[in-house]
């Protein structure tokens, strides 16, 4: 018995030490969970972009708004950089249209001159994680420091929206993503291993056509999943849908990312040849991609280092879009740009995967 | 390599006697495909000449056999025609197109019927037709008739919804020929067609390649076979090592063969005196002594086997048994080679314990 015991070990060794590739994503998995959830999760946000305007009709800076100004600039946790990254507006009105493009997170309005007694507001995006949160202590924290007699009067402009809500938005991508990951490009692959592709590549088939046809039907079906948990959302996150125009605007989204995401994965199997190759790159990937989207902690939160791979992530521009569109009631106006990046991503990915797709057996 | 009069153009049924007959400028067969000089190299971890310098003409409407033990280099150079591989150097055409510049063109007038299934076992019979018959752009109109059409000749009617993981060895073989064959290619390669199947589908297999060659299609195929080889081809090309042994019709590579007809001749007890007289007839080539057996190569066996019987009662020898037959495609190859085709199976066959 141990003698087979040892046999089968061998064997499996072996197998396990002819691929380091294999090995090497092994290892990279656990390392990259650590230095982002080590440092974008476990850390502090700071940086956080807050607006500060003083109250019409303006005159000149009051001593509170001078003192919270430069209190505002300087607040920071222990040993850690600014909190916030202050910008003076000069009227209430450019301030919300920044609040509104999604410039800045929040904007405090210190009271004018004239009726010094008036309660200090603060306006908060509440459609990110744990932000509005750091802003309210920072903001009430600044003021008892000050000795400021003011109220602090708050609104969250899109109303309290539950980690729930803005999680549910976050798996419809997931969905998309565990689709495509476990499909995607592994039937190309498997007909590879098994001999089957011998067969279709004597005939006169293209490799665009088996490109298309591999992104197209990896495609319906990501899109079918991310809209499946989209009613799943509704139903039971209590994730709402204010319209019509916004239900067909989630829906074109879904289909954008589909399409972007599916092409990425296709694009990358078609130089592959083995399946736990492929399968352990996509698993590496996809996780890098889903876990940089913010599609489940803010992209402020995350070291700036890290932030550069979500300008290359179509999941970020997708999360972004979908939040845009379902927590902040926002239209075409602010979701165009995230849908022209993964318009130009996706046809970045169709052409690298029918480029790189190797129309022999060599 | 190949002496050049083994490699002869000629018309395939005359040209024993006049070997290179071809060359003097007469029209011979249209030739539909040409392999000039073609070798590949792998080298991955070690060199391996897969196949060396290889030159032949494969005639319009003929069955080609392309014969050797396994590892001799014929389904890289079935590999090669079929675009699937590039040649390291040489050229090679397929009805004018070269196979490396015009992939496409050669893709569409090929069937091909590679060595290891490729059927999609989670498919039906009838959907692995239609799937290919959609890459092969046929006619919407007609390609269901045609899909019909096929399964009758493989004799898979019946069996159109089942999956062909569901399928014998035999059916699945047959359903991938008749699937090379749905757009009506002009040249059919089909690579070991009958390996690992049963007597009576090989028998099935090799009537419905005869079937399909009566519509005027070339086939090419490649086996380790002899008996395959010798029902089917119209002519014969012995690769071994990478390298062409010989071409010819399979009547020729026998009739070449210098050592004639075998002839085994049981005695009880020899008088050695007899082997001399045996020797002495112009006709005999070897003889030798084995197992109680007097072992006789000679032209012309079965004219002078009564000569040597009379031989053997001259010397009062008593004759036990008489046998004489003719040399097989086997003999012709163990004689051009030094070794027996499926040498090669023995030894890969040992490196995979558990296959048997």
């Amino acid at each position: 018995m141990l003698r087979g015991a040892i046999a089968i070990f061998r064997r499996d060794f072996k197998k396990f030490l002819s691929n380091p590739f294999v090995m090497f994503i092994t290892l990279a998995m656990p390392i990259m969970y650590l230095v982002i959830f080590g440092n974008a999760i476990g850390g502090s946000i700071t940086g956080i972009p807050l607006g500060v305007v003083q109250e019409d009709p303006y005159i000149d800076y009051t001593p509170l708004f001078s003192e919270g100004l430069a209190a505002l600039q300087a607040y920071h946790q222990p040993d850690k950089p600014a909190q916030f990254e202050v910008t003076v507006f000069s009227s209430e009105g450019i301030a919300q249209q920044a609040l509104n493009d999604g410039t800045i997170l929040a904007y405090v309005v210190f009271p004018s001159d004239i009726a010094p007694d008036r309660p200090v507001r603060l306006y908060v995006d509440s459609s990110e994680y744990t932000v509005p949160a750091l802003i309210q202590a920072g903001v009430a924290s600044v003021l008892v420091r000050l000795g400021a007699q003011n109220t602090l009067y708050i609104d969250n402009i899109y109303g309290t929206i539950d980690y729930m809500q803005f999680f549910g938005v976050g798996v419809i991508v997931l969905a998309i993503f565990m689709t495509t990951m476990m499909g995607g490009g592994i039937a190309l692959i498997r007909d590879r291993e098994l001999g089957i592709i011998e067969g279709y590549l004597v005939t006169p088939v293209k490799r665009s056509s088996i490109i298309l046809g591999m992104i197209g039907s990896g495609t319906v079906r990501a899109f079918l999943a991310g809209f499946i948990i989209f009613i799943v959302d509704i139903l039971i996150a209590g994730v709402i849908v204010r319209g019509l125009d916004s239900f067909l605007l989630v829906v074109v989204v879904l289909f954008m990312t589909s399409i972007g995401v599916t092409s990425l994965v296709v694009a990358v199997s078609s130089r592959f040849s083995n399946q736990q190759e492929y399968a352990s790159t996509i698993a590496f990937f996809s996780l890098l991609l889903f876990m940089t989207s913010g599609a489940f902690y803010p992209v402020i939160g995350m070291p700036s280092w890290l932030r550069w791979i979500t300008v290359i992530n179509p999941e970020a521009y997708a999360v972004h879009a979908l939040r845009s569109i379902i927590l902040r009631a926002q239209g075409i106006n602010v979701i165009g740009t995230d849908l022209i990046a993964l318009l130009v991503f996706s046809a970045g990915a169709i052409m690298l995967g029918i480029i790189t797709y190797r129309r022999t057996l060599e | 390599m190949v002496p050049a009069d083994q490699n002869n153009p000629g018309n395939r049924h005359s040209h024993h006697d006049s070997p290179g007959a071809g060359e003097t400028g007469e029209p011979g067969p249209e030739k539909i495909i040409r392999i000039e000089h073609v070798s590949k190299v792998f080298s991955t971890n070690q060199t391996i000449i897969a196949v060396d310098d290889v030159s032949f003409e494969v005639y319009t409407g003929e069955i080609f056999g392309l014969l050797g033990p396994n590892g001799a280099g014929k389904s890289t150079l079935i590999r090669i025609l079929t675009t699937l591989m590039k040649p390291t150097s040489g050229t090679a055409f397929v009805d004018s197109h070269e196979v490396t510049k015009e992939p496409e063109k050669v893709r569409s007038i090929i069937g091909v019927c590679p060595q290891n299934s490729t059927l999609d076992l989670e498919l039906t019979a009838y959907d692995n037709l239609d799937f290919y018959g959609r890459l092969y752009d046929i006619d919407e109109k007609t390609l269901d008739a045609r899909i019909w059409e096929l399964l009758d000749m493989a004799g898979l009617r019946g069996r159109a919804d089942a999956k062909a993981g569901t399928l014998s060895g035999g059916m699945r073989r047959k359903l991938e020929i008749v699937r090379a064959f749905l757009h009506h290619p002009l040249i059919l390669f089909l690579d070991e067609p009958t390996i690992g199947l049963d007597p009576e589908s090989r028998r099935e297999v090799w009537k419905q390649i005869s079937m399909l060659n009566t519509e005027q299609t070339t086939i090419i195929l490649t086996t380790h076979y002899m008996d395959e080889a010798e029902k089917l081809c119209d002519r014969l090309a012995f690769m071994d090592g990478g390298r062409l042994i010989s071409l010819d019709t399979p009547d020729n590579l026998k009739r070449a063969m210098p050592r004639g007809d075998l002839i085994e001749i049981g005695y009880e007890t020899l008088n050695d005196d007899v082997l001399p007289a045996i020797r002495a007839h112009p006709q005999v080539s070897a003889v030798e002594v084995q197992d109680r057996k007097v072992l006789i190569s000679a032209h012309q066996g079965s004219s002078i086997l009564p000569v040597i019987l009379d031989d053997f009662e001259q010397f009062s020898i008593s004759v036990t048994t008489v046998s004489i037959r003719s040399p097989s495609l086997e003999d012709v190859f163990i004689y051009l080679t030094g070794k027996k085709l499926d040498q090669a199976d023995a030894t890969s066959q040992k490196k995979r314990p558990g296959v048997r």
